[in-house]
């Protein structure tokens, strides 16, 4: 059980600095998902917290306690690493009692925790089996169980899940969040898998050149993307964004539809309108209307992802409920659920209109 | 057609079916000769250890070893040497030697103990059957000298062996598995000083151990050797293979860099361990320069440098110095037949020896 | 089991090493781990690398440094001390003249040697033929036999009671005392060398010809190229780089031959196979005039041909390795 606080970290490696001054906390008990693109120092960042690298400057709390000259062995956290990391030359077992044996723990409590573990996560009947022995899953189920034996204050996941094919992934993402609901155990959980990132977390950081965009629950962040960047990276498929330009607090769409961009910094200049995929409908009879021409639909059943360009050469996407009749080269005639309509400033921050 | 065949002895790896091309012939009688001229000398070797004196001195020398027969003749202590002899009257018989005075000798029939007869030295051939003469390995191993050299071989060729793969495998983790200042100056220290050769340092190398009070101890012989460059070198390219990320599962795992060295690094560096360990036996076992300078004291000389001062003195007893010749080669022989196919991937791999 | 003690070993070193990493973090753990390797290698070969420049400066027959006196150069000048340098009988250290010739010729024709036996012996071996790695097994075996053994079962063949006098005799010829003989003894050492180390070389070549491509041969087969043409053009050029590794080894081991010469000839008779090495070590060690910074001067003076050697070897390899490139 631990609260996790970052203070001002900063990290350079041969003297270019990758993480450019984070500030998080972390609540006991709390699952937290860093996403972002690839480069962006969420498993650096992860690996800061873990103590397998230190930070150049910045200071790391554990339960208020300073563990920033703190070595990776003595922080008693435990990680999950991408690639597994299973001890080769050693059988199951001997990989899950390893880090207990290190804190010379009794050979009886060993024995008892790694049954345990063998039996939260199925893999009883593979103890005496080497790594090179078992399937992907198993293997991803050994090393989880390595980290659960440990009984640590925090688990660091790094990319768990990205080296199972799809259909594991799923089942596996189930059960990790089944796992933190019986631990309660704060999770810091790395992934660049936006779908990860949304079903698991208690809270997410989105990161991106070093530097966090925002942090929020995963509706929060759906529903409030804070800038351009966050609103693009959530959410399938991505948010629709056309620019504009704003006039005494309005905006024109392509089509003449008119947004409200409210009395704030986006009264007047050029803002971005964003509007969700799914935040459409087809326009009915009265309606002002966002108007271009269709150039590819997919039809995958429930629903249907029209694709189409406006008069201005913007492309957008829609996903539309059920099968309505749209085929290429059509003019389409959709709404965006006024409630729903994002607006980001000349700077891509979102502007609040309420 | 000839073409082909000819392109596959100069270049191509498969050989071809059918009819026989003059290169199978020549590839043929290459290792079949190669394996004559290779074993050939060792079991030469081998067959004359077993050979009496009497018989080194003869030439020209038999392949096999012979040992003359014998037989106890009632009235007689000792076993008599059997001789085929020519009698005056022409006929040969089978008779025992009693003694031999000038160019007669003495002889007497097994079958008849009781009457002598003298026949000349030139009318008799010894008996003889294939029999082994097991003294010459006998008696040194029972001497004092032999053993000895024997087991200062032993205790130099293990301690340094494990000195060697304990020091060179640490600084090997050291420098494929840490970052710090210096590091790729230590590594190129190590990868130039591969080629400082022994023979180059002897007289300071020899101040050093002489200043150190080693001299005239086997830790003289076995210090300087086990720093191996290739070793550490070895074992570094090795352990670069290791993924980080195995250590710092164990560094999360609450173990101690000692223990990461220990538990997780060594076993799984275990094959270049294997090879290093070999190639280190029969280095320490085979060396003869160091020791011979080293060790002047002969209760503390290593089995090279025995056999030498043997073969060196004014009366060269082959008899002995060939048997133990032989023991000498028996560890290295070992080494050959279990681990050969070791030996051999291991320097096609790293060009090492 | 035999690991038990070293288990319990390393579990009593454990806590200490666990206090200095704590307080010294991993650097300081590097630290500890270079330490023995570096202490050892530091004492017994760095520091008498650069005593050898120290010794070679001095002069007297003992081997303590503070009883010895500085001379400066005057072992160089007497190494070097030469009426006439292609006449080794005309320096001042004739030996050393005598030796460095010797060890010249050796070189010169134990190196060709070497490669030309070890060269066919792996194009054999790289053929497909039956029990091919019982073969590669034959022709590496002398080479695990120690120097003095190589000597000894040499010396026994060539003894006049020997191996070879029993095939001469069955061939009609006269027996010889080959090793009285200053040129046989010379030839014997150039063929106990090579049939001492053969194998070691063949497996790199082995290894350089395994790792050519089996396509570049069909391809060149398609082609109808002469066979001669082939061998020129892809065998040698892509056997480049372990070609110039067994060149420069086997003249650096030329170079330093001693052991199993020792055993084999002693240097005699007379000069006649007397090589650098041995000149060291008796100037050095064994003469009753023994002169250690003579040696020392003579030392580096083989040390520095090595290096050249060594030197030559990396700008080869390099210069084939680019060529391999293009």
């Amino acid at each position: 059980m631990a609260t996790l606080s970052l203070k001002d970290i900063r990290k350079s490696f041969a003297g270019i600095e990758v993480i450019h001054g984070v500030d998080l906390s972390v609540k006991d008990g709390e699952l937290v998902v860093f996403v972002g693109p690839s480069g962006c120092g969420k498993s650096t960042l992860l690996r800061l917290i873990a103590g397998l690298d230190r930070p150049t400057s910045g200071t790391i709390e554990l339960d208020g306690r300073d563990v920033t000259g703190v070595n990776a062995a003595d922080r008693g956290l435990a990680m999950v690493f991408q690639s597994y990391a299973l001890y080769p030359h050693m059988t199951v077992r001997q990989n899950l009692s390893f880090g207990l044996e290190n804190t010379r723990m009794p050979k009886a409590e060993i024995a008892r925790r790694v049954d345990e573990a063998g039996r939260m996560l199925e893999i009883g009947e593979l103890m005496n089996r080497r790594p090179t022995q078992l399937s992907g899953g198993q293997r991803q189920r050994v090393a989880i169980g390595r980290a659960i034996v440990r009984e640590p204050s925090a688990f660091l996941l790094d990319e768990p899940l990205s080296n199972l094919d799809a259909e594991l992934r799923v089942t596996m993402r189930a059960e990790l969040a089944q796992l933190h609901e019986r631990l309660a155990t704060t999770m810091i959980y790395v992934t660049h898998d936006q779908v990860e990132a949304m079903t698991l977390a208690d809270r997410i950081v989105v990161l991106r050149g070093g530097r966090i965009e925002q942090v929020d629950t995963p509706l929060g962040l759906y529903n409030q993307p804070a800038n351009l960047f966050v609103a693009g990276f959530i959410g399938a498929p991505n948010m629709n964004l056309f620019p504009a330009t704003a006039r005494d607090g309005q905006a024109e769409l392509p089509g003449g539809l008119r947004i409200d961009t409210g009395p704030g910094a986006a009264r007047d200049g050029k803002v971005t309108i964003g509007i969700r995929p799914q935040h459409m409908h087809l326009a009915e009879a009265g309606e002002q209307t966002l108007e271009g021409r269709v150039e590819l639909v997919e039809r995958l059943g429930a629903e249907t992802v029209v694709h189409a360009v406006t008069a201005e050469g913007t492309t957008f996407v829609t996903v539309l409920a059920g099968q309505p009749e749209v085929a290429m080269g059509d003019t389409l005639h959709v709404t965006p659920d006024r409630g729903q309509v994002h607006v980001f400033d000349a700077d891509g921050q979102r502007v609040a209109r309420d | 057609m000839s073409n082909m065949t000819i392109r596959q002895f100069v270049g191509q790896r498969r050989g071809h079916g059918g009819r026989w091309h003059w290169t199978d012939i020549a590839t043929w009688i290459w290792l079949i000769g190669g394996t004559i001229l290779m074993f050939g000398p060792a079991l030469w070797l081998v067959m004359s250890s077993f050979k009496s004196p009497a018989q080194l001195a003869e030439f020209p020398p038999t392949l096999l070893p012979y040992a003359q027969e014998t037989v106890m003749v009632e009235g007689y202590d000792d076993p008599l040497p059997l001789y085929t002899a020519r009698l005056e009257d022409g006929t040969t018989a089978e008779l025992a030697e009693i003694r031999r005075i000038g160019t007669n000798s003495q002889m007497v029939d097994p079958a008849d103990p009781g009457t002598r007869i003298d026949v000349n030295i030139a009318d008799r051939t010894p008996i003889r059957s294939i029999g082994f003469a097991t003294g010459n390995y006998v008696e040194p191993l029972v001497a004092n000298d032999f053993p000895r050299f024997l087991w200062n071989s032993v205790f130099v060729t293990v301690m340094a062996t494990l000195i060697t793969l304990l020091t060179n495998s640490m600084a090997a983790f050291a420098l494929s598995k840490y970052r710090f200042r210096g590091r790729d100056a230590v590594m190129l220290l190590i990868v130039a000083t591969l080629m400082v050769p022994l023979s180059v340092i002897l007289v300071p190398l020899y101040s050093v151990v002489n200043f150190t009070g080693l001299l005239n101890s086997l830790w003289g012989v076995i210090l300087p050797t086990v720093a191996t460059p290739t070793g550490v070198f070895l074992l570094r390219q090795y352990m670069l293979t290791i993924p980080d990320e195995l250590l710092e599962a164990a560094r999360m795992d609450h173990a101690s860099e000692w223990q990461i060295y220990w538990r997780i690094v060594l076993p799984l560096a275990a094959p270049a361990l294997a090879v290093l360990a070999i190639f280190s036996v029969v280095w320490r076992w085979n060396d003869f320069l160091w020791p011979l300078i080293v060790l002047s004291r002969r209760e503390l000389y290593t089995l090279q440098v025995g056999l030498n001062s043997y073969a060196g003195e004014l009366n060269v007893q082959w008899h002995y110095i060939l048997a133990m010749t032989v023991v000498t080669m028996i560890p290295v022989v070992l080494v050959f037949v279990f681990l050969q196919r070791f030996i051999t991937t291991g320097i096609a791999g790293a060009g090492i020896k | 089991m035999v690991t038990a003690p070293l288990t319990l070993l390393a579990r009593i070193v454990d806590p200490p090493l666990r206090l200095w990493q704590r307080w010294t973090g991993l650097n300081g753990m590097a630290a500890f781990f270079l330490l023995p390797n570096m202490a050892i290698f530091g004492v017994f070969v760095l520091i008498p690398l650069a005593l050898n420049f120290v010794y070679s400066t001095t002069a007297g027959t003992n081997i303590l440094l503070r009883d010895r006196s500085y001379v400066g150069a005057e072992q160089y000048a007497r190494l070097l001390d030469c009426a006439n340098y292609l006449e080794p009988l005309t320096c001042r250290e004739d030996q050393f003249w005598t030796a460095a010739s010797n060890t010249l010729v050796f070189v010169i024709f134990q190196v060709s040697l070497m490669i030309a036996v070890s060269l066919i012996t792996a194009l054999i071996l790289n053929r497909e033929i039956r029990g091919r790695s019982f073969f590669r097994a034959v022709f590496f075996f002398p080479v695990l036999l120690s120097p003095v053994v190589v000597g000894l079962i040499w010396k026994w063949i060539l003894q006049r009671q020997g191996l070879l006098n029993l095939m001469m005799v069955n061939l009609g010829l006269e027996p010889e005392v080959w090793l009285n003989d200053r040129f046989y003894s010379f030839v014997a050492t150039i063929g106990v060398s090579t049939w001492a180390h053969m194998g070691f070389y063949t497996l790199i070549l082995l290894a350089g010809l395994q790792a050519i491509p089996k396509d570049l041969y069909e391809a060149a087969e398609m082609d109808a190229t002469p066979p001669t043409r082939v061998f020129r053009r892809i065998t040698l050029p892509l056997l480049g780089p372990n070609l110039a590794v067994v060149l420069v080894l086997a003249l650096i081991r030329g170079v330093q031959i001693f052991d199993e010469v020792f055993v084999l000839t002693g240097g005699g008779p007379g000069t006649s196979t007397l090589y650098l090495t041995q000149y060291i070590y008796e100037v050095g060690f064994a003469s009753l005039l023994r002169n250690p910074g003579l040696a020392a001067a003579a030392s580096i003076v083989m040390g520095a041909v090595l290096v050249v050697l060594t030197l030559a070897q990396l700008s080869l390899s390099r210069r084939s390795e680019r060529a391999g490139e293009r």
